[in-house]
């Protein structure tokens, strides 16, 4: 019976020894191309053709950041990405709130027609060509407006606040609506800070969706007027791989000394993934909740 | 009577509210529903939607067309690999996960696990052309290891394309869907795997006989909504990573649909081939639906 129970616990350490191995290599496997950018975004560009950079630049330069950061379309395109993910995010979360809030409505006679309505577009919709139609119908291409307005209410979201939203004491909205409160004040004044959480894990979600879209960008702005940092940095890209192709030799070394393609595609890497890695901390703690929270609810 | 007049006025107001909520999503959701009927004809922009009417045609064209084999394939065998790979995946990391016992070390590997699906597709092309390109890391350690002598063109050879489209998918999504599975797994009754050890289960059987169980229900959900969409082979992936050379690997049906309806113009024959594979997902679901009802006792709806 000893022998037995303590075979078993040499298999179960076994195990778990195992186990820890694979998940630090998954981990590993996770994290190393982040590390593997930024060690080369650092280093300077002819030096990094040469191969072998894998943890740390070997010669440390900062052209490439240099050469990103001089560039006035670069700051322009951080520019519309970033007024895109306050304004897409901050009313795609009022109104989609709101309609939430409007669901959750016990006694308003039109809760079930509403809820429906928008339920229906989470599986139905006319996809990309009739949408490019209405889009270029209204004269949205080639605006800022594409940005928010197509994506002012999202169906998923409203299930995901409306179940949050039900869940809180209807005697909250009652007293309220007695002291003669509008609907919009009540909102405005309880509804939102009562459901704080669940407001703030799907504004984390729509704004990480607004700063990564890079299709919407290509296809309805395609004048390049608004290009996001997404989209420019891309275009970018291409530029200086066609420059490079040109082996124009000279022009290469006057132009972009100590750069290369290699080392300018790592950095403009960077510079957006920083964004994401500065607000993941709040993202887990919200988002993750907000999941959890959606799928407890069913 | 002061009670019902008070409520009539808060429904008006409320009413007031939603009016251009449902102006919104007439216009931005259901008008495209209503732009669908272009598929039967031939829709030039500027005229009319109500002439040119022609049947089934654009729907069959696209059966005649001489890469339409190819798409099929593309597409049937990128999802297919994305679901062989990509749907086990997550169940057996949040399995792994489950076993840790050190909290500090779980939580860690939890929160890298999920950084890639935060990253846009723009980014994780440019760290597979930085990574694999002819300079990049990868080719750098296997010619140091000494299995090749020239670099491999990863990139450009259309051979190698699948593979990479479909591990950048397990590692972009694999830890976020491994959260849907430890939240089953963290609602399975610890009093259970008491009674397991009881009756003298060991780690596997554990594993096996109460955990695996736990979490059918949750995959057999999130199965048959892969199975809708199988003819959802990606599209961004294809765009920001695939280049001329590998086209014949990358075309799937909803690239095809942008490149040769938007970019080009042929907006009813477009429109025909996307709704053809909407339609087809839809049957699909229903499908998979019916017979997991059948053999699983579980479904979606």
């Amino acid at each position: 019976m000893e022998i037995k129970s303590m075979r078993t616990s040499w298999a179960s350490r076994a195990a778990d020894v195992a186990i820890i191995a694979v998940l630090l290599l998954l981990g590993f496997v996770v994290i190393y191309p982040f590390i593997n950018l930024l060690a080369l975004s650092f280093n300077d560009g002819t030096d990094a053709a040469r191969g072998g950079i894998y943890f740390f630049p070997r010669k440390v330069s900062y052209a490439a950041y240099g050469m990103l950061f001089e560039n006035e379309n670069l700051l322009k395109g951080l520019g519309w990405s970033v007024l895109r993910v306050a304004i897409g995010t901050g009313t795609c979360l009022f109104m989609t709130g709101l309609l939430s809030y409007i669901v959750s409505i016990r006694t308003f006679s039109g809760r079930k027609f509403m809820r429906i309505l928008f339920f229906v577009t989470m599986y139905f919709s006319g996809g990309i060509i009739p949408t490019y139609i209405l889009m270029n119908q209204l004269h949205l291409t080639n605006t800022f407006q594409v940005y928010w307005i197509p994506s002012l209410i999202n169906a998923y979201f409203m299930l995901l606040m409306a179940s949050y939203i039900s869940d809180l004491p209807e005697a909250l909205f009652e007293s309220a609506r007695i002291d003669g409160a509008g609907e919009l004040r009540i909102y405005w004044r309880i509804v939102i800070p009562v459901a704080m959480p669940v407001f703030a894990a799907v504004s984390i979600y729509a704004a990480v969706g607004h700063w990564n879209s890079w299709f919407d960008v290509i296809l309805y702005n395609f004048n390049g007027k608004f290009d996001t940092l997404q989209v420019y940095l891309r275009r970018l890209l291409l530029e200086v791989e066609a420059t490079q192709q040109i082996r124009d030799q000279q022009l290469m070394l006057h132009k972009f000394q100590g750069l290369s393609p290699l080392t300018l595609r790592a950095a403009t890497t960077i510079v957006v993934t920083v964004p994401i890695l500065c607000v993941y901390p709040f993202l887990q703690k919200y988002f993750i909740g907000g999941i959890t929270l959606g799928s407890v609810k069913g | 009577m002061a009670a019902v007049w008070k409520r009539v006025r808060r429904e008006r107001q409320i009413w007031l509210l939603c009016l251009p909520m449902i102006v919104w999503v007439l216009m931005f959701s259901y008008y495209p529903m209503y732009g669908l009927l272009i598929s039967f004809q031939n829709y030039v922009p500027g005229h009319s939607m109500f002439s040119n009417w022609v049947g089934f045609d654009n729907f069959i064209r696209f059966f005649h067309e001489p890469n339409f084999l190819q798409i099929m394939r593309n597409t049937l065998v990128i999802s297919g690999l994305n679901l062989l790979f990509g749907f086990p995946a997550p169940i057996l990391l949040a399995l792994l996960l489950n076993e840790v016992k050190g909290r500090a070390f779980k939580k860690t590997i939890q929160s890298l696990s999920y950084i890639p699906y935060f990253i846009s597709w723009v980014v994780v092309a440019n760290i597979l052309i930085t990574m694999l390109g002819s300079d990049g890391v990868l080719n750098d350690i296997l010619i140091k290891l000494g299995f090749i002598d020239e670099p491999l063109a990863f990139l450009t050879n259309g051979n190698y394309f699948w593979g990479i489209l479909v591990s950048s998918n397990v590692w972009k999504d694999m830890g976020f869907s491994a959260i849907i599975y430890l939240s089953a797994m963290a609602g399975i009754d610890k009093e259970q795997y008491e009674a397991g050890r009881v009756d003298g289960l060991g780690r596997f059987g554990l594993i096996r006989h109460i955990t695996v169980p736990g979490i059918r229900s949750t995959a057999v959900l999130l199965f048959i909504l892969a199975i809708g969409g199988i003819l959802n082979a990606g599209f961004e992936q294809q765009l920001l990573i695939g280049n001329p050379l590998t086209q014949d690997h990358y075309e799937v049906i909803d690239t095809y649909v942008y490149r040769f309806g938007v970019q080009l113009g042929n907006y009813s024959y477009g429109t025909a081939v996307g709704l053809m594979k909407s339609l087809i997902g839809l049957v699909l679901v229903f499908i998979a639906n019916r017979l997991s009802k059948r053999y699983m006792e579980s479904s979606i709806f």
